[in-house]
């Protein structure tokens, strides 16, 4: 495949329309990938979240891959495409050439010819990943991988976002489970 | 109409099936009993009209995008198959596929709440950070149902 950009102004509009449009995470992050995997014409693209302590990186969404290869195990930041845990995108171009995943062959029975991963930073901190499959070698340009590497930014800010309005809600509904009788019980 | 009315939210994931194993092992061989598979899935995108490129390259694209949907329709249909196997009366077993509108702890309460569902079997999410960024479904919907079995699988 060509190394010609494919993520312009346009796709990063239709990007930020469907973060600013949702404040459910899984139903964000679902049309992201969606759209990316639409907008780049590859296989499939998953958004992790990094569990800090264990360095897993947990599935929030994904779209284009089979059950089957979700499914494989746990995946590892420290194991899976390594350089994701310095925060580096990796881009392995060619899966033959490789030997940098934690399941090669489950990636070569599902059918993936190269995977991009981006990390997901908030602050600096990693704390997710952004993973593009592709079905054949794929020399993405590295102006796509600039960009790609912004989405992930933007992604890591609506997480963010996200968490704090869950937080948010779960505050205002304590506050309104306080019966106004208790309330002046305690001397308010 | 049956004794236990049996929602079991699926995502084929691996807890998913750990689900299924518990419905089939606890309920399979009871005759009053109605199961529903249920999968809310992302629907494609609305992208407005001016942005022309955007939307040339999904619809170009958007054959494929549809197929992925079309395929996980068929798998929850092979899990459905699957039950239909292992004990399961055929006019006893249902599939709901739709689209999802707002996060998936309202639409299974939704549907308890409307269907009479009296038993719910969902999965505790096992990822410690996935959780704390999308919130608890199993929380939410324990908190939520009245009148309801919930059994959680973890």
């Amino acid at each position: 495949m060509g190394n010609a950009e494919k993520i312009d102004i346009n796709v990063f509009k239709a990007v930020a329309r469907a973060i600013a449009h949702s404040d459910d995470l899984e139903l964000m992050t679902g049309h992201l990938t969606q759209l990316l995997v639409g907008t780049l014409e590859i296989k499939g693209c998953s958004i992790f979240a990094l569990e800090p302590e264990s360095g897993e990186l947990e599935l929030l969404s994904s779209f284009g891959l089979s059950s089957a290869y979700l499914n494989k195990g746990p995946v590892f930041s420290n194991k899976s495409i390594g350089a994701i845990k310095k925060g580096k995108p990796v881009i392995i171009r060619d899966l033959e050439d490789m030997d940098l995943l934690q399941y090669p062959q489950e990636a070569r029975e599902e059918g993936i010819g190269a995977i991009v991963s981006l990390p997901i930073k908030f602050y600096g901190k990693n704390i997710g990943a952004l993973r593009l499959y592709h079905h054949e070698q794929w020399e993405i340009s590295e102006t796509d991988i600039d960009s790609l590497l912004v989405l992930a930014e933007i992604i890591g800010l609506a997480m963010t976002y996200t968490r704090l309005l869950n937080a948010l809600k779960e505050v205002k509904d304590t506050v309104n489970d306080v019966h106004s009788i208790w309330f002046n019980a305690i001397g308010g | 109409m049956a004794a236990l009315k049996i929602l079991l939210p699926y995502n084929f994931r691996s807890l998913d099936q750990k689900a299924l194993a518990f419905a089939n092992s606890t309920f399979g061989h009871l005759d009053e009993v109605e199961i529903t598979l249920f999968h809310a899935y992302t629907p494609l995108p609305e992208i407005e009209a001016d942005s022309t490129s955007v939307m040339g390259k999904l619809k170009g694209d958007l054959s494929y995008l549809s197929q992925k949907i079309m395929q996980q329709e068929a798998e929850l249909k092979a899990v459905e198959e699957k039950l239909l196997q292992t004990g399961f009366l055929q006019n006893r077993l249902h599939t709901i596929f739709k689209p999802r509108k707002r996060d998936i702890a309202a639409e299974i309460i939704e549907l308890v709440t409307n269907d009479n569902f009296n038993v719910v079997i969902i999965n505790h999410k096992s990822g410690k950070a996935s959780r704390f960024f999308t919130g608890s479904v199993f929380s939410k919907v324990v908190s939520a149902l009245k009148d309801t079995t919930v059994c959680i699988v973890s």
